[in-house]
C-alpha cells in the first residue's frame, strides 16, 4: 500500500503536477498522533466534540434518542451523527478516512465493508489500541460470535455490533390456517416449504379470485438479492468462496439452490420479478403474502405499528429460514461501530461505542430505537415489550446458525465487487434471461477474474 | 362562401387547440396530483389493492417527519445553491453564447465546442476528483463549492442555448447600435439582452431547475451543513430499515414543487409584460 | 464605455491600442465562462485521464501503478460494457425524437393567445421540477403490477396485468415514459421561449399574403426556429446520455440488465465495485464517443442553420 512517488511522476508531467500538488498537500499536513491520554473525556469548561457517520435511516434517530441518554453518563462529550445514504456510504467513508484530517471519528459500517476499510489501515484495533479505557465489566465474551465477527478481520477486532439484523422468515398465521396447513416451525425443511407453496396461492378475502400468494422476497437486481440465494445455499452446506478466494458455488448444490430460489417466483405475486425490500414488505403488510424472507428489523412496522400495517401482532410469526441438508438458513447483516485511527479523541470515541454496545446501552437501544441486541445477556433477559419475545428467541437461534454455517458475505477487501457480480448474474437468472447453471458459470468466471 | 365561415373555422380551430393543450397538460399533471394525494395517506393506505381515492387523511407526514428530517433547512440550502449557480451560469453562459453567435473571434468556436463537449464526461468520473480538490482546499460541505461544481454543467448548457437564441435575432440590431457609437459591451447589455429576455429567463429557469435536482455532486460534496433536498429524498427512497416511506417521499416532492411553480408563475407574468413593452418598441 | 475611439497622439499607436482594446473586449465575452470552467474542471478531467492509465490506491485515492492501456483493454473487451451501450442507444433512439416532437407540438398547442396560457405554461413545468428519485418512485407506484393505478385502469378495460418492471420491453418502455414525462416540459419551455421571441412582422406579412397555418408553420416558423430546435436537441441529447437516476429509482437496471444504461453501469462499477480506474477508462471512452456523435450533430445543425 506504499505510495511510490517516483512512479506517480513518471505518468505525465501535467498529471504529475496535479497529483504531486495534492500528494504534497496531503503529506505536508502531518498525520496527527492522538495525545497519550486519548484526548480525555472533556470537562465542563472544555467539552470535546466527536463526529460519527451512520446510515441515513437511523442517524437522526440515534442523534435525538441515543445521544442524550449517552450524555447522561458523559456530559462533556458532544456527539454529532451525520446520515449517509447506503449506496454512497462505503465510498464516502473511504474518501473521508483516507484523508489526512478525517472529519469522522467514528463510523458505523455495514457487514461486508470492514475488510475493505481495514485494508487501508484506517481503523483502530479495539482490543489493543483502546484496551486501557475499556470498562472492566464490558465483557467481550457476552457477545454472540456471529455479530462480533462482522467487524473482525484477519484476527483483529475493529468494531462492536451496534445494530444487528438477520435475514429471517416472516409468516402470516391466518394464511396457513385458511390453507389448512400446519404453522411453520424452525424444523420446516425446504422440501416441505416448496410442497406447501402451491396451496398458499389462494383467495383469503372471499373475492372469488386469487389475492394471496405464498412468498415474495428480493428478486430484482439489487445488492441484497444474492443473500437470499446464499441463505439457501448455506443451509444446504454450500459455500460462496473457497479458502483461496475462488468461486465455490458453481456446483450441483449451487445450481439446485439457485433453481429453488428462481422457483419461488412461481408462487409469488405478479410483478414479483421486480420486488426488492419495499415491495415484498408492503405486500406482506397488506396481507397478500403467506411468507416473506426479510430482515428482522421490520418486525415492529409489520406486526405492531397500525399506521403502517394491516396485520395484527398475533397473526405474524417469525423464525429462521427453512432447513436444508445442513440445517436452517439465515444471513447476517450487522452494523458495527468502528473508530478512525486518525481521530484526536480515541478515548471519547471508545466511550461512545462502549456505551452503545454495553449491557445497559443495548437494553436502552432495543427498547427505544428498535436496534436488535447482540449480547447473550440481553437476548436472554426479559424484553421491554412482549412482542419482542419471539424476536429475541429467533435472533439468538439465528446467531448460532449463522456462526455454524458461516452465513455471511465474503470477508475480503473486494467484497462489494463480488456482491456486484452475484447481483448481476442472479438477477439475470430470476429475470429468466439465463438458466441458473449459466448464471453461476458467468458469475464464477467473473469472480475468478477479480483475483481476490 | 359567406365571410363568417373561415372565421368560425378559425375560432373552432382555436378552441380545439386550447382544449387539447389543456387536456395534455392535465394528463401530464395527473401523476403530480397522485403524489400530492399520497402525501396525505397513512403508510398502510398507500398500496391498497385496488388503489383508493378515499381514505382517512393525515398531515402527520408533513408535521412530524419533515421537522424530523430537517427538510426546511435542506430546502433553504437547495434554494441558495441553485439560484446562486443559476445566476453565475446565466451571466457567464449568456456572454459566452453571444461570443459564439455574433462576435468574430478566432478559436472561439473551438473553445465553445470544447466547453460543450466537456459535458460528455460522465459526472461520476468528476465527482471523486472534485471531492479530493475540495477536501484539500477545506471547502467540503460548503455552498460555494456546490455552486461552482454545478456551474461546470450549467455554463455549457446556457452557452449553447443562448447561442441559439442570439442566432435567431436579426443582425441589424447590433449594427445599428454600433453605428450610433455604442461599444460591443454596451450594445450587448442595452439592446440584445432586453430583446432576448424570453430566452434568458427560460434558460435561467432551466438552470435553476437542473441545479435544484442535482444529486451526485451533492451526495459526494456535502455531509451536514450544505445538504440539499435531492440528498434528503435519496435517503428516504433508500430506507432499508422501515421500508421506503412513500408518504414522506411524496410530501417532500410536493413541498419542493411549490416554490418553483410560484416562481415560474411570477416570472411568466413579468415575461409577458416585458414582451408587450418590447413589442411596442418595435 | 469600454473600447471605442481613443484620441491618442500618433495614429499608428492609437490604431494598435484600439485593436488591442477591441480584442480584449471581444474575448471579454468568452472569458468568465472559460475561467470558471478551467478552474473547476481542469483537475478532475486530468485526474480521470490519469487514473484511467493506472491502478488506483484506495488508501490515498491517487494513482499508484502505471498500467498503460490495460484498463481500456479490460473495458473494451467487456461484453457488459457493449450491452450497456446498446441499451443506452435503444433508449436514446426512442426517447429523443419523442420528446422533441411532443415538446414542440405542445408548445404550439399552448401558444394560442388566451387567458390561462401563463398558468398552463407554469403548471406544465412541474414534472421537470420533481426530483428524479421522486419521479421514479412515483411512477413505480403508478405502474406497479400489483397495486398500481395503471394496471387497475387497464384491468377495467380488460387488459391483463402488465408486468411493467419484470418484462424487458416494458421495462424499457417504463424508463422512456418516465424520462419523457420529465423532460418534455423542458423542450416545451425552450420552444415557447423561441416562439415568443419570433418577430411578429414576418407572421403579419405572411398572413396578409394569405398563408394558412400549415404553410406558415413549414415555411415561416420552422426556419426561424431552427437554431433553437438545434440547441434544444443538443442540450437534451447531452442530458439524456447522462441519465441514470431515473433508472436507479425505477427499474434498478433490470429486469436482468434490460435497462442497464451506461451511466448506471459506470456508477455501479465505481461506487459498488470500487473499480475507479476502470470506470475512469469507461468515462473517457464515453467522452470520446459523445464527442464524435455531438460533432456530427453540430455539423448537421450548422448545415441547417446556413440553409435557413
Amino acid at each position: 500500500m506504499s505510495q511510490d512517488r517516483k512512479t506517480t511522476t513518471a505518468i505525465s508531467r501535467r498529471g504529475a503536477i496535479a497529483a504531486g500538488v495534492s500528494a504534497m498537500t496531503v503529506s505536508a499536513m502531518p498525520v496527527r498522533a492522538a495525545p497519550a491520554d486519548g484526548g480525555g473525556l472533556g470537562t465542563a469548561e472544555a467539552p470535546i466534540s466527536i463526529r460519527m457517520a451512520a446510515n441515513d435511516a437511523f442517524a437522526k434517530l440515534w442523534q435525538t434518542v441515543l445521544v442524550p441518554e449517552f450524555n447522561k453518563k458523559y456530559p462533556h462529550i458532544k456527539v454529532t451523527i451525520d446520515g449517509l445514504t447506503y449506496s454512497e456510504h462505503l465510498t464516502k467513508t473511504l474518501l473521508d478516512l483516507t484523508s489526512a484530517t478525517p472529519a469522522y471519528d467514528v463510523i458505523c459500517n455495514d457487514d461486508p465493508w470492514t475488510p475493505q476499510i481495514a485494508q487501508t489501515g484506517a481503523l483502530l484495533d479495539l482490543k489493543k489500541d483502546v484496551a486501557a479505557w475499556t470498562d472492566p465489566d464490558f465483557d467481550w465474551n457476552d457477545f454472540y460470535a456471529a455479530p462480533l465477527a462482522a467487524s473482525e478481520w484477519k484476527g483483529v477486532q475493529y468494531g462492536v455490533p451496534l445494530r444487528s439484523n438477520m435475514l429471517l422468515m416472516f409468516y402470516n398465521r391466518t394464511h396457513y390456517k385458511k390453507a389448512g396447513l400446519p404453522e411453520p416451525t424452525p424444523k420446516l425443511t425446504w422440501a416441505e416449504y416448496m410442497a406447501q407453496a402451491p396451496k398458499l396461492v389462494q383467495d383469503v378475502k372471499g373475492e372469488g379470485k386469487v389475492n394471496a400468494w405464498a412468498v415474495s422476497t428480493y428478486f430484482a437486481r439489487d445488492q441484497l438479492t444474492p443473500t437470499i440465494w446464499q441463505a439457501i445455499l448455506n443451509a444446504n452446506g454450500g459455500k460462496l468462496l473457497d479458502a483461496d478466494g475462488k468461486a465455490a458455488f458453481n456446483t450441483p448444490v449451487g445450481v439446485a439452490t439457485l433453481q429453488t430460489f428462481v422457483d419461488l417466483l412461481k408462487y409469488a405475486p405478479p410483478g414479483a420479478k421486480s420486488h426488492v425490500f419495499t415491495e415484498e414488505l408492503t405486500a406482506f403488510r397488506q396481507g397478500q403474502l403467506a411468507t416473506m424472507f426479510m430482515w428482522g428489523s421490520v418486525f415492529r412496522g409489520t406486526a405492531v405499528d397500525t399506521a403502517s400495517t394491516t396485520l395484527k401482532t398475533e397473526e405474524v410469526g417469525i423464525q429462521v429460514m427453512p432447513v436444508g441438508s445442513a440445517g436452517p438458513g439465515t444471513h447476517r447483516g450487522i452494523w458495527s461501530g468502528e473508530i478512525s485511527k486518525k481521530t484526536q479523541f480515541p478515548r471519547a470515541a471508545w466511550a461512545l461505542l462502549q456505551w452503545m454496545s454495553s449491557k445497559d446501552g443495548e437494553r436502552f437501544a432495543s427498547a427505544n430505537v428498535g436496534s436488535f441486541p447482540a449480547r447473550k445477556s440481553t437476548l436472554a433477559g426479559k424484553p421491554e415489550f412482549p412482542w419482542l419475545a419471539p424476536v429475541f428467541a429467533t435472533l439468538a437461534q439465528s446467531y448460532e446458525v449463522a456462526q455454524a454455517g458461516q452465513m455471511w458475505r465474503p470477508r475480503l477487501a473486494k467484497s462489494d465487487a463480488v456482491q456486484q457480480v452475484l447481483a448481476d448474474e442472479v438477477a439475470r437468472a430470476t429475470a429468466g434471461e439465463l438458466s441458473p447453471a449459466e448464471a453461476l458459470k458467468n458469475a464464477a468466471g467473473r469472480i475468478d477474474k477479480l483475483r481476490l | 362562401m359567406s365571410a363568417g365561415n373561415p372565421r368560425r373555422r378559425r375560432a373552432i380551430g382555436r378552441q380545439v387547440r386550447i382544449w387539447s393543450g389543456v387536456v395534455v397538460c392535465a394528463l401530464f399533471l395527473f401523476p403530480v396530483f397522485w403524489m400530492v394525494l399520497t402525501s396525505f395517506k397513512l403508510q398502510r393506505d398507500i398500496f391498497t389493492s385496488p388503489p383508493t381515492l378515499f381514505f382517512t387523511p393525515t398531515i402527520q407526514t408533513y408535521t412530524t417527519y419533515l421537522k424530523f428530517a430537517d427538510v426546511p433547512g435542506r430546502i433553504l440550502n437547495t434554494v441558495i445553491v441553485s439560484v446562486g449557480a443559476g445566476l453565475v451560469s446565466i451571466v457567464a453562459g449568456a456572454m459566452a453564447g453571444y461570443a459564439l453567435a455574433r462576435v468574430k473571434l478566432r478559436g472561439a468556436t473551438t473553445i465553445g465546442v470544447l466547453i460543450l463537449l466537456s459535458r460528455g464526461v460522465p459526472p461520476i468520473a468528476l465527482a471523486v476528483p472534485l471531492f479530493l480538490v475540495a477536501r484539500n482546499l477545506e471547502l467540503t460541505d460548503k455552498h460555494i463549492t456546490l455552486i461552482l461544481a454545478y456551474c461546470t454543467f450549467l455554463i455549457p448548457y446556457v452557452m449553447w442555448l443562448m447561442r441559439g437564441f442570439f442566432l435567431s435575432l436579426p443582425r441589424e440590431l447590433e449594427e445599428s447600435a454600433t453605428i450610433d457609437g455604442c461599444s460591443r459591451f454596451g450594445a450587448f447589455f442595452r439592446i440584445i439582452v432586453p430583446i432576448s429576455l424570453p430566452g434568458l429567463i427560460s434558460t435561467f429557469i432551466f438552470s435553476v431547475i437542473l441545479a435544484w435536482e442535482e444529486l451526485l455532486f451533492a451526495l459526494v460534496l456535502t455531509s451536514r451543513n450544505a445538504v440539499t433536498v435531492p440528498v434528503a429524498v435519496a435517503g428516504i427512497a433508500a430506507d432499508m430499515i422501515t421500508g421506503v416511506n412513500w408518504g414522506a417521499l411524496c410530501a417532500v416532492g410536493t413541498i419542493t414543487v411549490l416554490p418553483v411553480v410560484v416562481f415560474a408563475l411570477a416570472v411568466q407574468k413579468w415575461l409577458i409584460k416585458g414582451l408587450a413593452d418590447g413589442a411596442t418598441k418595435g | 464605455m469600454s473600447g471605442g475611439r481613443a484620441a491618442a497622439p500618433g495614429r499608428t499607436r492609437s490604431r494598435r491600442v484600439t485593436r488591442l482594446i477591441d480584442t480584449v473586449s471581444r474575448w471579454g465575452f468568452m472569458l468568465p465562462a472559460f475561467v470558471i470552467l478551467l478552474a473547476v474542471l481542469a483537475y478532475p478531467i486530468l485526474y480521470t485521464i490519469e487514473i484511467s492509465f493506472a491502478e488506483l490506491d484506495l488508501g490515498t485515492f491517487l494513482p499508484s501503478e502505471w498500467v498503460g492501456w490495460d484498463n481500456y483493454e479490460t473495458v473494451l473487451s467487456d461484453e457488459r460494457f457493449w450491452h450497456s451501450l446498446k441499451v443506452t442507444g435503444i433508449y436514446l433512439a426512442f426517447a429523443m425524437p419523442l420528446q422533441m416532437a411532443l415538446g414542440f407540438g405542445i408548445a404550439f398547442l399552448v401558444n394560442a393567445d388566451w387567458r390561462g396560457r401563463g398558468a398552463v405554461r407554469a403548471l406544465f413545468l412541474i414534472p421537470m421540477v420533481i426530483a428524479p428519485v421522486v419521479a421514479g418512485g412515483l411512477w413505480r407506484m403508478l405502474l406497479d403490477p400489483l397495486w398500481g393505478l395503471s394496471n387497475y385502469l387497464l384491468g377495467l378495460v380488460g387488459i391483463g396485468p402488465l408486468d411493467w418492471f419484470g418484462d424487458a420491453t416494458l421495462g424499457m418502455a417504463t424508463v422512456i415514459i418516465i424520462d419523457t414525462w420529465r423532460w418534455t416540459p423542458f423542450v416545451t419551455l425552450i420552444a415557447t421561449a423561441g416562439l415568443m421571441s419570433l418577430p411578429r412582422d414576418v407572421f403579419e406579412a405572411a398572413e396578409i399574403d394569405g398563408a394558412n397555418w400549415w404553410v406558415m408553420l413549414r415555411h415561416v416558423t420552422m426556419p426561424l426556429l431552427v437554431p433553437i430546435i438545434a440547441a434544444a436537441f443538443v442540450v437534451r441529447w447531452l442530458g439524456a446520455v447522462k441519465m441514470f437516476d431515473i433508472v436507479l429509482a425505477s427499474t434498478l437496471g433490470g429486469p436482468g440488465r434490460a435497462t442497464n444504461v451506461i451511466n448506471l453501469f459506470i456508477y455501479q462499477e465505481a461506487f459498488r465495485g470500487l473499480k475507479f480506474a476502470e470506470s475512469a477508462a469507461m468515462s473517457i471512452v464515453i467522452l470520446v464517443l459523445t464527442m464524435i456523435l455531438t460533432g456530427i450533430f453540430l455539423r448537421g445543425t450548422r448545415h441547417l442553420e446556413q440553409r435557413y
